[in-house]
């Protein structure tokens, strides 16, 4: 049976960060009407999906935490009835890290939610205030005991570096801090300063450490974890032997997935699409739903070379790289030949490195993986043909 | 003289730049009907979108007006506009050929300036009669006397009843029309000798073919004659003659002696119809042409590629529908290891360069990279073979020059006394000899420096303005070569030369200049995967050197709850920014790098 991942987006917060451009809307009152959209959502996919198997189920934001337990248990058991999700499944929750309560995250265990994602950004309160981050590290701490208590033996922890006012020595202090809490997967993102988010208005204000800075601390995180048991299996994330993210995974190895909810994305057949970023809009569309132009915002089918493109794009984030003998396999292309002009540099100068079944980047190379990814990949026909006109399905 | 000669004033307007000359020209066309205060636009004679916005007129243009003087009489003024730049000083010699006054304007409150000068010396030269006139008395700081007493001292004429206005209210302007009528002669010429005329101007049009702007001494022309250019040696049969309304051609049966016109022949290209070229019959004609003929010679060159290597045959094609209606621009094509394939072009000057550059990019929309501007180097080689030199890349090496020379300019620079110092300094700087310093009036000098033009083509002007707040001027002209020491300065990047960075420089300002090019390098080559020295060398030893770190980070961490296609967008945004570089060996350089090394003076 064919594998899908399932993701789901709530897209409400209590406070919204500075520095996020995700969809999510603060004190959002009809949280009911959105919880009976995705419902709707579910039985509409009922019949495409139940050619396939779901082994993941992502419910991600916003902050999926805040929404009332009794229409989140009533949403997990709609899953279980329309879907075939599997037994042993990963299912994760993305949390507030300030704001669980243990009888609450034992009912969701219960229904099967059996991995959580704790958005801890750093250890250091200073830090976590410069990001309006409504949580202290004592409170996170706290919520981590809650999880464990209730039964979650796979936990993820979200750090950030490149906070403003983070030095080297708080952010290696962060490091030593979650690792003796002992979680089985850490996710490390570099805080991107979008235009589009209030951090952007102020960005030259922000007192952000240097790039010099940042990469010691990047270097840094891959060693200490490596040597605390967490393997660096893609650009940003780590994890004990075993724990790596599955549905994280599906977005790096191009399988598919299909993403439920305002502002969703997914990969579902071979298309790429998306939903509005509106809930209201959302709640409304779904109710017609033998009109779905005014649900969907992108969508695109993926030729053969662009998929290709993908796969190459997405497979090197991936600390074990491209496999090679695969991507010929799948494509029918040579990998080596398509960039005979570009390895040997990448290769010669540390940015790439070979492995025993094709190519990866070095740590260095991760870093700068944009600027070499967009000196070997085009995805100028898709952007411009597909995109640009919306949807042609 | 015949009776109609007698109604005939042809003349121009001199002024420095700013001082209000077409603003004056406006008014003159209002009071005599010519136009309506509707119909005008402002500035009417200046019709390039690039003259109104610096304000500045870059060809010559003419016009005809009727005005019903005090005597009752009408006349038919012809007022023939003239480029107020020192880079068309021979366009203004032609122009003002083709008049037989002047009027001299004069800012009431700054009075005479370089450019004033210049063009009075011009005007003195082809015995026009000169008349001065007063503007901008609306100005609080105007002192019409004390402006008076300058042309008087300074230019040497009489000044005594000289209209005193202000164009820009309209005050006192038909004072200027009646000083016109009395104070300007009459053209003369004999209707019935041989044709002699003067080509002043000439335009290409799309459906007229060229059309020539002449100033009629003897003789007569109409359409059906077949005449010759007397120093091009081009013959054409005349189609249409005719006069210069504002806003078009009005055609006419015949111009004749004294008059100023314009006549089409299905003339191709503007290099038959070269600006101070003799216009006689080709049968029966005058056998000696008018003196005073050159073609206009670039004294400037630099090199012109396509941001877009794609894109070399729009700019040949740009250039060449460009040179339909400027002669004096040349060009050829020319490659450059790090350019790919573009156009050395030659041009007059530097504002010249800079228009020319300007409606390329403007109304033929191309992306262009400019290397820096060079003078033409006079090249006496072991062997004794001369060579000139416009182009850096073909500076031969060291052991074959036996001596270098670079062209030499006199320069007039007048500002208030207060920011001589700081010229001085400058001009020292650049190279400069002091000749003398005259004091104009209590506030005013007058400096003369010869200068090596190759000292003002970066970026002397600017710098002249920046060190007298905007009040000091420039005039200058070329007065030949001077034996100099030269060396050829190197610009590596990555260890690579890039030849179109290459430029000559005075032995002494090699190191100063090296170390700046390669500051300013610096800051406009963005971070990439590998370190990039940049360096400055003579002959293989580096005198300077910076480096551009190598990019550290550039990463995506996040996929954004599998939203693929934003990460695609990213790449590809990313890959449009790198498009826009140029690629100098294995180093990405933004196409602004090439013009920044000009701008050297903070």
């Amino acid at each position: 049976m064919k594998r899908l991942g399932l993701y789901v987006h709530f897209p409400f917060c209590a406070n919204k960060c500075p520095y996020c451009d995700f969809y999510s809307v603060v004190g959002y009152k009809n949280i009911d009407d959105y919880i009976d959209a995705l419902m709707l959502q579910c039985e509409d996919y009922a019949e495409s999906v139940s050619p396939y198997a779901i082994d993941s189920v992502f419910f991600g934001g916003g902050t999926p935490s805040i929404v009332p337990e009794k229409y989140m248990l009533e949403f997990i058991d709609r899953i279980y009835d329309k879907f075939n999700v599997t037994l042993n499944a990963e299912f994760t929750m993305e949390v507030n890290p300030a704001t669980v309560k243990l009888s609450q995250l034992k009912k969701y265990r219960k229904a099967g939610m059996n991995r959580l994602s704790f958005g801890v950004q750093s250890a250091c309160d200073k830090e976590l205030k410069a990001l309006n981050r409504i949580h202290t590290y004592g409170e996170f701490e706290k919520s981590f005991e809650i999880a464990r208590k209730a039964g979650f033996d796979n936990i993820n922890i979200d750090l950030m570096y490149g906070i403003p006012e983070q030095s080297f020595e708080s952010f290696c202090d962060t490091l030593k801090k979650i690792v003796a809490l002992s979680p089985e997967h850490i996710s490390l993102y570099n805080l991107k300063i979008e235009d589009s988010t209030p951090f952007g208005a102020i960005k030259d204000k922000l007192a952000l450490p240097s790039e010099d800075v940042e990469y010691k601390m990047y270097e840094y995180a891959i060693e200490y974890l490596g040597s605390h048991g967490y393997n660096q299996y893609e650009i940003s994330n780590f994890a004990k032997p075993g724990k790596e993210c599955v549905h994280n995974l599906k977005y790096w190895t191009c399988a598919e997935y299909l993403g439920l909810g305002t502002g969703a994305h997914s990969y579902f057949r071979n298309t790429r699409f998306s939903f509005i970023k509106d809930i209201d809009s959302f709640i409304e569309a779904i109710k017609d739903l033998d009109d779905d132009t005014k649900l969907t915002d992108e969508n695109y089918t993926i030729n053969p070379e662009e998929r290709a493109g993908e796969y190459i794009m997405l497979s090197l984030r991936l600390a074990n790289g491209i496999n090679t003998l695969e991507f010929e396999r799948i494509f029918g292309m040579n990998f080596e030949k398509m960039f005979v002009d570009l390895l040997p540099a990448y290769l010669e100068n540390g940015f790439m490195k070979k492995t025993s079944v094709g190519y990866a980047f070095t740590t260095k190379g991760m870093y700068v993986s944009n600027y070499i990814l967009s000196s070997m990949l085009d995805f100028s026909s898709s952007i411009d043909e597909n995109i640009a006109n919306g949807t042609d399905k | 003289m015949s009776e109609r000669q007698k109604r005939i004033r042809n003349f121009s307007i001199i002024a420095h730049i700013d001082h209000g000359k077409s603003t004056l020209a406006d008014r003159l066309l209002e009071n005599t009907e010519t136009l309506t205060s509707r119909e005008m636009e402002e500035q009417v004679l200046d019709n390039m979108d690039l003259e109104k916005e610096r304000g500045i007129t870059i060809k010559a243009r003419a016009v005809n007006m009727k005005y019903k003087a005090d005597d009752g009489e009408i006349y038919s003024l012809n007022l023939i506009d003239t480029p107020g730049h020192v880079d068309f000083n021979y366009e203004v010699s032609r122009s003002l050929n083709a008049c037989d006054g002047a009027l001299l304007v004069v800012d009431a409150s700054q009075g005479i300036e370089a450019q004033t000068l210049g063009n009075a010396y011009l005007a003195i030269d082809a015995n026009l009669e000169i008349v001065p006139v007063i503007n901008k008395i609306d100005l609080p700081a105007a002192d019409p006397d004390r402006v008076r007493t300058e042309i008087e001292d300074v230019v040497g004429i009489p000044a005594e009843d000289c209209p005193a206005i202000s164009a820009k209210t309209g005050q006192n302007i038909v004072d200027v029309l009646k000083k016109v009528v009395s104070d300007i002669p009459a053209p003369k010429g004999n209707e019935d000798a041989p044709l002699k005329a003067l080509i002043f101007d000439s335009y290409y049009d799309s459906y007229l073919g060229v059309v020539v702007y002449v100033r009629i001494f003897d003789g007569k022309l109409r359409a059906g004659q077949r005449i010759r250019m007397m120093n091009t040696g081009a013959e054409f049969d005349v189609v249409e003659v005719g006069y210069m309304a504002p806003f078009g051609l009005q055609k006419a049966e015949e111009l004749s002696a004294g008059e100023v016109g314009y006549i089409t022949a299905s003339i191709k290209n503007v290099r038959d119809t070269r600006v101070g070229d003799t216009i006689t019959t080709a049968q029966n004609g005058i056998t000696e042409p008018l003196p005073g003929f050159k073609k206009a010679l670039p004294m400037v060159y630099s090199g012109i590629y396509p941001a877009d290597g794609a894109k070399y045959d729009d700019l040949r094609d740009a250039l060449e529908k460009l040179q339909l209606n400027d002669a004096s621009l040349l060009f050829e094509p020319e490659t450059s290891a790090a350019l790919g394939f573009g156009f050395r072009c030659g041009f007059l000057g530097l504002l010249h360069m800079e228009i020319i550059q300007e409606r390329l990019e403007r109304e033929f929309n191309l992306d262009l990279i400019t290397t820096a501007p060079s003078v033409i180097y006079k090249i006496t080689k072991s062997d004794g073979t001369v060579i000139y030199i416009d182009n850096p890349t073909n500076y031969p090496d060291v052991a074959e020059i036996a001596e270098s020379a670079e062209p030499m300019v006199k320069a007039n620079i007048i500002t208030p006394v207060d920011y001589v110092g700081g010229i001085m300094d400058l001009c020292q700087d650049r190279r400069g000899i002091f000749h003398d310093m005259k004091y104009l009036d209590a506030t005013r000098t007058e400096l003369h420096y010869d200068l090596p033009l190759n000292e003002i083509v970066y970026d002397f002007f600017d710098a002249l303005k920046s060190r007298s707040k905007g009040y000091a001027s420039l005039d200058y002209e070329l007065i030949g070569y001077k034996a100099s020491k030269l060396v050829k300065l190197d610009i590596l990047l990555n260890g690579e030369i890039v030849d179109a960075l290459s430029f000559i420089v005075h032995e002494e300002k090699a190191y100063g200049r090296a170390r700046k090019i390669a500051e300013k390098l610096k800051e406009n080559i963005p971070r990439q995967l590998f370190e990039v020295p940049v360096q400055a060398a003579i002959g293989g030893k580096v005198i300077a050197r910076e480096t551009v770190k190598a990019l550290r980070k550039d990463v995506l961490a996040k996929c954004y709850g599998g939203d693929i296609t934003r990460k695609k967008k990213l790449l590809e945004k990313q890959k449009e920014g790198k498009k826009k570089m140029r690629k100098l060996g294995s180093v990405e350089v933004t196409p602004e790098a090439f013009m920044a090394v000009l701008k050297l003076d903070e």
